[in-house]
């Protein structure tokens, strides 16, 4: 792992000059001749203004918007990295915006903002809204993070996703729904202890109570210990962290205090977005877990506790958030879809519930015959994944009227395997006709 | 939901006021720098709440569900020497944990406490920080309104 790492690393610093950037803009429309232009461009474009001035949904119909997302950060909290700046972001901005288009057929357009602060950030993406047809949020800090997800989701009349929070809390409560068939358990019975309680984790309590986990049968653990309504920080948190603090009020029923040993004792399953291990979690802890314990240890690049230690615990079923372990949880199972399937119907926000089903329906590829403690989750590789989470997207988006152009499941994937399909052939044709040069060799 | 009930206090609440004061001196501390916490808190605290819950010139009450102190009130009895009306209850501390509080029970709690105080003020005055945006709505809901300010700033300035 650390040798592999380091290879990328050094692979990425030297062909980052050569390719100079990651993506770049190529018209889809036939150009011949500067006449064409006419159309285009002035004077024929005047008219499609007009149109739109009549009709401001046109916006939707006759420009790139319906397919265009920002991927809008400040930099303030970048991958592990941390606080590095609105331009040190933009190479990981690049990257989210390629896998859109790649896996989702989205186009994204990165945006790095010098707005640090949640007002000014606030204002300025507000004030990107006719441009786009949706907005991605990226690695911006806890707790602002949330107050800025908040405010623009309900003030904007496009989807807007802060995929550090939604995306991976939907794709654990994705391979949440797969264990738990597995060991047979129900989602309101189980006692679910979370580690960490950042962006990620605060949105998936959130998501698990929506989804039918009964809040009082959560137990979230900081850096502080186990949060419970009568914690001695808690008027600090009412100001500096109403989301934390209401969830300090719903959670943990029992009022258990203490550690994380204390939080794991006979609790169901353990969903660990804290930080890298290994070791964060002990083996002495998982032991204390309930039978058949559901183990998802997050933290990248390495997590909380090794799979095989969770396992020898005994941990029935472990997840982490690497690609080289089985049952990967991984947002990028679920950001390109829910984008595709929002984007298909012109939606107007993504709901819970799309959230939800996006979730659903990333767990149902995995069809019962080969569900397993090994594979509760699909992975990256299958690209018709996507579409299958797309179009139940787009369907739920239509149901709860939320879709300026409903379309029914069948509709929704037919569109979505178009787009998906499309994105992937122009880029192989690019690459075999060399406009994208081949990787340089070092 | 569990009922709040309202009494006054008894020395056998103290330790569980003390926990109140502390934690209420500390939301303080949130708002204002000014108003730094002592590390003698708890002695000091103690002391404090034991002497007005025996004084005849203060009063105590506290919030209670399922036998649990929850939330509680201190009040002074005062004379104002150059005013009418001539008798003042002052609300000095009141406090209710998080889980009780935008249930109405804080005003529960005031109310039981003004009701008692009545009986000897003739005016109700509270006092808590000015950046304190909290207590601010709270007691500006309770139509409740700035009479006396105190302002405040280090004896010497720091440039």
């Amino acid at each position: 792992m650390g040798v592999e790492l380091e290879k990328s690393g050094k692979d990425a610093v030297r062909v980052a000059p050569y390719y100079a950037g990651k993506y770049e803009i190529v018209p889809k429309i036939p150009i011949k001749s500067l006449r064409d232009f006419a159309v285009w461009y002035t004077p024929g474009v005047a008219s499609v203004s007009k149109a739109i001035v009549e009709s401001p949904k046109l916006s939707f119909e006759y420009t790139s918007r319906w397919n265009t997302i920002a991927v809008v950060t400040d930099g303030t909290r970048v991958l592990g990295l941390g606080d590095i700046g609105p331009e040190a972001a933009m190479p990981v901005m690049e990257g989210k915006a390629v896998i859109f288009k790649y896996l989702g057929g989205v186009d994204a357009i990165p945006i790095c903002l010098n707005a640090r602060e949640p007002e000014k950030f606030i204002e300025i993406v507000k004030a990107l809204e006719p441009s786009f047809g949706g907005i991605n949020l990226e690695d911006i800090e806890s707790p602002k993070c949330f107050r800025i997800l908040d405010t623009l989701r309900e003030s904007m009349q496009i989807p807007v996703w802060h995929d550090d929070q939604l995306g991976t809390a939907s794709a654990t409560l994705a391979g949440l729904i797969n264990a738990l068939k597995i060991v047979g358990k129900k989602m309101s019975d189980v006692r679910i202890t979370l580690l960490g309680a950042g962006a990620s984790n605060v949105a998936t309590a959130r998501i698990l109570e929506k989804a039918g986990a009964d809040p009082g049968k959560l137990i979230l653990v900081d850096s502080r210990g186990i949060l419970h309504a009568e914690r001695d920080d808690m008027d600090e948190l009412m100001l500096k962290n109403p989301w934390k603090y209401e969830l300090a009020l719903k959670t943990n029923r029992e009022r258990i205090t203490g550690g994380i040993a204390e939080a794991l004792e006979g609790a169901d399953v353990l969903i660990a977005a804290s930080k890298p291990g290994p070791g964060v979690v002990k083996k002495e802890w998982v032991r204390r877990m309930n039978n058949d314990a559901i183990v998802f240890a997050l933290a990248n690049p390495v997590p909380e506790i090794w799979p095989w230690d969770a396992r020898e615990a005994g941990a029935r079923i472990v997840a982490t958030g690497r690609s080289d372990f089985p049952n990967q949880v991984n947002n990028s199972l679920i950001f390109p879809s829910v984008f595709r399937g929002a984007l298909d119907v012109k939606a107007t926000t993504i709901t819970d519930e799309m959230m939800i089903r996006a979730s659903q329906a990333l767990a149902e590829y995995v069809p019962e015959h080969k569900l397993s403690e090994d594979y509760i989750i699909p992975t990256m590789d299958d690209w018709r994944v996507y579409i299958h989470v797309a179009a139940s997207v787009a369907e739920q988006a239509s149901r709860q009227g939320v879709a300026r152009t409903p379309l029914n499941y069948d509709e929704a994937y037919v569109k979505a395997v178009k787009l998906i399909a499309r994105a992937r052939s122009i880029l192989e044709r690019l690459m075999k006709d060399k406009f994208i040069k081949p990787f340089p060799e070092g | 939901m569990t009922t709040v009930t309202f009494r006054k206090a008894t020395l056998n609440d103290l330790d569980r006021l003390v926990d109140l004061l502390i934690r209420q001196k500390r939301l303080n501390e949130e708002f204002d720098p000014l108003l730094r916490l002592r590390e003698d808190i708890a002695e000091t605290g103690r002391k404090y709440l034991e002497e007005a819950i025996m004084s005849e010139n203060s009063l105590v009450v506290v919030a209670e569900a399922d036998g649990r102190v929850v939330g509680f009130l201190k009040a002074d009895i005062k004379e104002r020497l150059f005013y009418y009306p001539k008798t003042e209850g002052n609300i000095v501390e009141l406090y209710l944990l998080p889980e009780y509080r935008r249930k109405g029970n804080g005003v529960k709690l005031l109310e039981y406490a003004v009701n008692i105080l009545k009986e000897r003020a003739e005016i109700i005055t509270a006092e808590f920080p000015s950046l304190n945006e909290i207590a601010t709505r709270f007691y500006t809901n309770l139509n409740f309104r700035a009479i006396i300010s105190t302002y405040a700033r280090e004896t010497i300035i720091k440039k």
